[in-house]
């Protein structure tokens, strides 16, 4: 009995989260749809980095390389597994088995491709570290478009349009029942110390080097699960989605919602999505009051909109209604 | 052999191009310790109002010495005051704050000076505007009829490449038995090097350097020993972005074509050069500059040329990882 | 009650050198388990310089360190912790923007195998580590007397507490040898009797070797069993706080050559007699 309650508890999220998507997707326009899932990879991008920058206090500013070898890597299974046909198993079904194999290859690849920048770069403390990844993101991104399978230049066009409200939903709840989770538990624990101060953290038995690693390759494998879900809605994957700006994008989400703060990351996900999708009919002038913004933003604001506090801490009405120290 | 000294010589070229980008990098980082990135875009504008200056004085059709130096003295003016000013309203009021704010601050201005050089010109959003505007009755405020009179007319100059009027004639050698040089080659060597020197000595040889090095040991401490702070760091961007503009003057002379995001990549490139030499350093930054320049050229030259952009960082994260105080560079131990 | 058998923490000619300046030279140290040594010295004498060689935050230049028989130079400061050295810092080094109980419950997770998988499964086992955690980290908020303050965050604690919590932290990490880095540093005498007193408690309680760095040299010969004198990262004296009080080279060293100093002799330069 007791075993079953604490197996309920940990899928919970899932069970209540599946029938709600499943409902919202049949209500939705193509349109509306189209931006909810834009959201969803975008909240899915701030949660993950958020578990580098904002836990950990690793600055890192190369997250589309990882996107990029989730999508990639996920893009090569659905195109490469899409004439399987699984016997006696109705097409549709087996195209969703299939894509739920290339997000999970994806995310595999993704995290790999973590670890491989994670443990050198990691011993690398601040702007160092911004910069080495960067250059990261950049390296990868040249040798995607040196190599010919990739599609080089130009991509992998016609990729199956797997993904939906419900991938994109479920995803996003995956995410953030990660990071919630983390943040809670002891292991979470000792990243927030290495944020506070790495050298005592060092010596209360905390293998920094460790756990930033783990945080590292973590971030990276839901940057790769983000990546796969995006490319599998436009039905196409080109390097020159996986950008630096691409990269600054994911972290002014980060810094504006709050460096720390879930609640804060996915706000700011979402704002920045509209606000970004809204200012596509003045398409010349989105990157100009998008970077006005961050400035304006950071001058005034410069923790973020919620500092590393969650949302229920910063809007006092919903504290008090709230039992304090619970969890959602 | 012959190929190789090309390359050799081609790779100092661009190694020049970084250096003098890196030197202006190095000295703001050794102040502030702050990743200037809108320094490469420092270097971007002044490549263009030098190119703005140059068409005013028609220096396509009839080139001389006077009108080179005043394409010269406009643009490092400009970039100047671009520098200043970045410092003054970007930076400045987060100086107190978390290093990361500045970060974040200095990557929206860089992107901002992208994005912005990329817009149509003024004088194409003042008719869209009054277009718009008078759909409600209104008219375009005298302001900004003014502003954009004032204003060169393509500016801002949009996404398309413009070819910069070389501001002295180029002349190219044959040395070697068929290696090509040319004068803007050479100018641009030496004046980087001057330019190291000449740093190299204000940083340790003047008050004002003096008053530098107190400021990049801590800011605090330098102030209430009566240092100005403020001024000896408003008076480091400017002079880092003059350097910027004296680059790009240079660069624009052998590769012509300009655009809003020319800064990108020579930026992090230089700031890679910096940190390679050992950031704050400023021979540092000339053979971090030089290096890089001699190993991208290489690895085009003898491997896949679309490896270039990818050797740079490749370089970074071996130096940082093998020694990450850089060539010249002081280890510094934490102090528990 | 100096103990016999093997020592919990041992250096032999440990010297520290830091380009051509010498912190540390020739450090020896044996250290049995219950027993309080009071490290003390002038400044710059070099005391922080042996704690951080013994805790890993250096590699020692020359000599070893063995924590119960095992050489640990050249491991990382987390792997000596597990093996049973835990520290305070001289300038308080908490995690400032956590509260009181979580600074604790992150050392209680010295040790602990388990990665982010049971986390996010929310096991069973995570369940009970979470809840063995929590406990113990109550016991130690309240060993330190602190437990009214647990849900304070460490910034916001005054400074007397912050070193009491800095030392309930190095207590969680299950330490057999506990090193204190100026404890007492900042509070005023009756504060820093009771602090001795309480740090003799925790010795005693939990059986621990304790080294304590002190400026305030008759503060520690009261608690300590042994005393260790380091002057310029020589060991000048070594042994118990009666011989170590009379002894002409510590009292030099300590205290000047007896004459009434207004300065210390080093930055004086001249013309003060």
């Amino acid at each position: 009995m007791e075993r079953a309650r604490l197996v309920l508890r940990s899928v919970a999220p899932f069970l209540v989260a599946l029938p709600v998507l499943w409902f919202v997707q049949g209500s939705l326009a193509s349109y509306t749809s189209f931006v909810a899932i834009n959201i969803a990879v975008n909240v899915i991008l701030a949660v993950s980095l958020n578990v580098v920058n904002g836990f950990t206090g690793q600055f890192s500013i190369g997250h589309a390389a990882f996107m990029a070898v989730g999508a990639y890597t996920a893009a090569l299974v659905t195109t490469g597994l899409e004439s399987l046909a699984i016997p006696g198993v109705p097409a549709a079904v087996s195209g969703q088995a299939v894509f739920l194999v290339a997000l999970a290859v994806g995310m595999l690849a993704a995290s790999v491709a973590g670890l491989v920048v994670g443990i050198p770069t990691l011993r690398l403390r601040g702007d160092y570290l911004a910069i080495v990844t960067l250059g990261f993101g950049e390296i990868i991104r040249v040798i995607i478009e040196n190599t010919r399978v990739l599609g080089q230049a130009t991509g992998i066009s016609g990729l199956p349009a797997c993904t939906n409200v419900v991938w994109a939903g479920m995803g996003v709840v995956l995410t953030v029942v990660m990071a919630r989770r983390l943040l809670q538990s002891t292991q979470g624990r000792a990243l927030l110390a290495i944020r506070e101060d790495e050298v005592a953290a060092e010596a209360m038995g905390v293998d920094t080097v460790g756990w930033k690693v783990r945080a590292f390759v973590i971030s990276a494998a839901f940057a790769g699960l983000a990546g796969a879900l995006l490319v599998h809605k436009i039905q196409l994957v080109t390097p020159r989605m996986f950008t630096f700006v691409k990269s600054m994008e994911v972290v002014v989400m980060v810094v504006l919602g709050g460096m720390g703060s879930i609640t804060g990351s996915i706000v700011a996900a979402a704002v920045l999505t509209i606000a970004l999708e809204t200012l596509q009919a003045a398409d010349q002038y989105r990157m100009v009051i998008f970077s006005m913004l961050l400035i304006v933003l950071m001058l005034t604001r410069p923790s973020g909109l919620f500092g590393t506090r969650e949302i229920w801490d910063v809007l006092p009405r919903w504290r008090r209604r709230r039992a304090p120290g619970e969890a959602p | 052999m012959t190929e190789f000294l090309q390359h050799v010589v081609n790779g100092v070229s661009l190694g020049t191009i970084y250096a003098l980008i890196a030197l202006g990098y190095t000295m703001v980082y050794g102040v502030l310790k702050l990743i200037n990135f809108a320094h490469g875009d420092v270097y971007m504008v002044a490549a263009f109002s030098g190119f703005y200056i140059a068409t005013g004085l028609g220096v396509r059709d009839d080139p001389t010495v006077g009108k080179a130096v005043a394409v010269f003295l406009g643009s490092m003016v400009v970039a100047g005051a671009l520098g200043w000013a970045i410092e003054r309203f970007a930076y400045r009021p987060l100086r107190n704050r978390p290093r990361l704010a500045t970060l974040i601050t200095a990557i929206g201005v860089s992107f901002l000076l992208e994005y912005g050089f990329q817009l149509p010109s003024l004088q194409a959003q003042g008719r869209s505007l009054e277009e718009v505007l008078r759909g409600w009755g209104w008219t375009v405020p005298g302001w900004f009829d003014a502003l954009v009179t004032a204003l060169p007319s393509t500016f801002p100059p949009g996404p398309t490449p413009r070819f910069f009027p070389e501001p002295f004639t180029r002349v190219d050698w044959t040395v070697l038995g068929g290696v090509h040089i040319s004068n803007y080659d050479v100018v641009s060597f030496l004046v980087a090097f001057a330019f190291m020197l000449g740093l190299q000595w204000i940083v340790y040889r003047t008050r004002f350097g003096m008053a530098m090095r107190a400021v990049s040991f801590d800011p605090r401490v330098a102030g209430l020993m009566g240092i100005p702070v403020n001024r000896v760091i408003s008076t480091t961007f400017v002079l880092g972005s003059v350097l910027a503009a004296v680059a790009a003057l240079l660069v624009a002379g052998s590769r012509p074509r300009i655009d809003p995001i020319m800064g990108l990549m020579p930026g992090l490139k230089a700031f890679v050069a910096a940190v390679f030499g050992g950031i704050g350093n400023v021979p540092g930054a000339m053979l971090g500059g030089l290096v890089l320049g001699l190993a991208e050229e290489m690895v085009a030259g003898y491997t896949v040329s679309s490896f270039r952009d990818g050797i740079a960082f490749a370089i970074l994260i071996l130096v940082l990882l093998v020694r990450p105080e850089g060539l010249l560079g002081r280890v510094t131990v934490e102090k528990v | 009650m100096s103990g016999t058998g093997q020592p919990v923490l041992e250096a032999r000619g440990v010297v520290m050198r830091f380009g051509g300046l010498t912190a540390l030279s020739g450090f020896d140290l044996t250290l049995h388990s219950g027993e309080l040594v009071g490290l003390i010295g002038p400044n710059g004498a070099g005391k922080t310089t042996a704690f951080n060689a013994l805790t890993g935050v250096y590699a020692p230049t020359e000599g070893d360190v063995e924590v119960a028989g095992r050489r640990v130079n050249g491991m990382r400061p987390h792997q000596i912790c597990e093996l049973g050295v835990a520290r305070t810092f001289q300038n308080v080094r908490l995690f400032k923007e956590l509260s009181a109980f979580d600074n604790v419950r992150i050392a209680c997770h010295a040790g602990s195998r388990s990665g982010f998988t049971s986390a996010w499964m929310l096991t069973p086992t995570h369940d009970a580590e979470e809840r063995r955690i929590a406990a113990r980290a109550e016991e130690f908020l309240s060993v330190m007397e602190l437990s009214p303050r647990r849900d304070e965050l460490a910034r916001n604690l005054p400074y007397g507490e912050q070193r009491r919590l800095e030392i309930a932290r190095a207590l969680a990490t299950g330490p057999k040898v506990l090193c204190l880095d100026e404890p007492a540093a900042g509070m005023n005498a009756s504060e820093k009797v009771a602090l001795l007193e309480l740090i003799r408690r925790v010795r005693d309680q939990f059986q621990l070797a304790i080294l304590v760095i002190e400026h305030d040299m008759r503060l520690v010969m009261g608690v300590s069993e042994r005393m260790l004198v380091l002057d310029h990262g020589v060991t000048i004296a070594q042994g118990a706080p009666e011989a170590v009080r009379q002894d002409p080279k510590v009292i030099e060293a300590y205290l000047g050559d007896g004459k009434l100093r207004l300065r210390p002799p080093r930055e004086a330069g001249t013309g003060v007699p």
